[in-house]
């Protein structure tokens, strides 16, 4: 337990300033949503003169985007981004500190197990995250109640909401898999941006392309969120295929922690 | 009873050497060192004895108990000072020994306030914002806190200043008298010379000796220097028992270890100028070991 706290504790900064990011990232996007839907024909005619491929490219759908779900899905794109970096730097951080050497020493040499340590710190990850989500729904249904004129369905905001929680859950699994199987890993930011600017370019150009197979690549393909409007439900086979990966690359991770030499500096 | 029981135990990375069959015990009460230049394997086998490294082969028993299997059991009576600290950036001083006492079940805090006062440590000041001398207490009272059976340090005395080191020292030594062991690595001889009751010697991975300090300084070695009124060929030392023949001009020192009316006889048979002979330091026997092993 005091493991937990005091990983929860490191994490305050972090946890305030993601959150602070993604409230304004949705405070913007969706402040700009009344001009659109007021305007809405003249906004489908301008953007129908767009190249089709930018369109895909940026998520745009000229059927839903005056629609405040439509918008909200769009402007999602750029949710999940933020919430997979902040996972993703989360959890290669908060393995990192403990494996580079800074401070390895101080907690192997305490009367605790290695699977204790990295449970702990999992643990200080998933409820970063879980408040960072609160945070960000919170804000996202108070902005909803101002912007949106017709009525909207609550199920499909709040499954297109809780979607970043679980694109955030396999990035931060990523993350500390990865910095627990590499040796040393120089700087953790540029470590995730690089690793998520990948996928994301990933799913940009399945998108464009609009290759089917990427969604299995790429966790930002993972919730097709017409599919949630119309069904009111995720995929079954993209949430397992995600919860799946969290769980091997978690218990890989433990695994693998538990064996290793922790090399000073 | 041993405490410290080490066996066989290698250590290998790759290609690069780490230790190898690596054997020695430390008994309880003791007041154990650990020497050896830099690169050794000193750090290394300490280390492994506290599982942040796993061994190759062999085995370390500590408090009878298997270093790998019981780590977290074993590891409630031991305190460790690194050798280079470095804490969780952002706490102050306070803080972070809290967080250290709060993986044992005892009430610390009387025990961190007197060790703070003793060593002159500021517990409200960041850890960020300390020196490396100052970083160093910090690791020392996170190490000793818990009043901990077992105390292994890791170069311990640097950047402390010489008045430092002493109260240090009584520290440790009020500790070992309440019944601590303490393993003690150093490359600095005199601070080992100091502390220790016994030490194991260490080069290239290997132990190449487990004496005790007294033996050590005993061992018949006698540091003989001469002044001769003519100049002579040093050869004639050249027999068992003499080590690290130096000549200068008219003067001939050595190292002599053996049967002292040997020695003497021969150098009647000298125009002596002048005679010293002397207790070498330890760190003369040191180098006198490292030689005789290559």
């Amino acid at each position: 337990m005091n493991m937990f706290i005091h990983e929860l504790k490191s994490a305050r900064k972090s946890i305030l300033i993601w959150s602070l990011a993604l409230v304004g990232i949705t405070v913007l996007f969706l402040s700009i949503f009344p001009s659109i839907s007021r305007d809405a024909d003249e906004f489908k005619r301008l953007i129908e003169g767009y190249p089709e491929g930018v369109l895909k490219a940026v998520g745009l759908q000229i059927n839903t985007i005056t629609s405040f779900l439509g918008f909200y899905s769009y402007m999602f794109l750029y949710v999940m981004l933020c919430g997979a970096i902040q996972a993703m730097n989360l959890g290669a951080g908060i393995v990192a500190k403990e494996t580079s050497g800074k401070t390895a020493e101080f907690l192997l040499t305490k009367p605790v197990t290695r699977l204790e340590i990295l449970a702990a710190k999992w643990r200080a990850v998933l409820v970063s995250l879980v408040i960072t989500n609160i945070v960000f729904v919170a804000a996202a249904s108070f902005m909803a109640n101002f912007v949106a004129v017709e009525g909207v369905d609550v199920t499909v905001f709040l499954l297109i909401s809780a979607s970043n929680f679980i694109i955030q859950l396999v990035f931060a699994a990523l993350g500390i898999f990865l910095a627990v199987v590499l040796k040393r890993i120089r700087s953790v930011l540029t470590l995730s941006l690089s690793t998520i600017m990948v996928f994301f370019v990933l799913s940009v150009f399945g998108s464009i392309v609009g290759e089917e197979g990427i969604r299995y690549v790429t966790p930002f393909k993972y919730f097709d969120y017409a599919y949630i409007a119309e069904h009111s439900a995720y995929e079954a086979r993209f949430l397992v295929l995600g919860l799946v990966l969290v769980v091997m690359m978690l218990s890989a991770s433990f695994w693998l922690f538990s064996k290793k030499d922790i090399h000073s500096i | 009873m041993n405490v410290i029981e080490i066996k066989n135990l290698t250590k290998t990375y790759g290609s690069s050497r780490g230790i190898e069959d690596v054997s020695f015990s430390v008994e309880e009460g003791e007041i154990f060192g650990f020497i050896g230049p830099n690169g050794a394997g000193k750090s290394t086998t300490l280390r492994t004895m506290l599982s942040i490294i796993y061994p190759t082969s062999g085995s370390v028993t500590i408090f009878g108990k298997d270093s790998v299997k019981d780590a977290p059991e074993i590891k409630k009576e031991i305190g460790y000072l690194p050798s280079e600290v470095f804490y969780y950036d952002n706490m102050r001083v306070k803080d972070l020994l809290k967080y250290s006492a709060s993986f044992y079940k005892k009430d610390c805090r009387k025990r961190i306030a007197e060790m703070a006062e003793i060593m002159d440590l500021d517990l409200n000041k960041k850890i960020d914002d300390l020196s490396y001398g100052n970083r160093k207490k910090v690791g020392i009272v996170q190490g000793l806190l818990h009043e901990p059976k077992l105390i292994i340090l890791d170069e311990p005395t640097g950047g402390l200043d010489p008045l430092m080191q002493q109260k240090f020292f009584e520290l440790l030594k009020e500790e070992n008298r309440k019944g601590a062991t303490i393993l003690f690595s150093s490359h600095i001889l005199s601070e080992v010379q100091k502390m220790c009751d016994r030490v194991a010697i260490i080069k290239e991975g290997r132990i190449i000796a487990v004496e005790k300090i007294s033996t050590l300084k005993e061992n018949n070695h006698k540091k003989i220097r001469i002044e001769t009124k003519i100049p002579v060929d040093a050869a004639i030392f050249e027999f068992t028992g003499v080590t690290n023949v130096e000549q200068d001009e008219n003067t001939i020192s050595f190292l002599y270890s053996g049967d002292i009316n040997v020695i003497m006889q021969k150098l009647a048979g000298i125009e002596l100028a002048n005679l010293w002979v002397e207790e070498p330091d330890l760190e003369e026997i040191f180098m006198h070991y490292y030689e005789k092993e290559e």
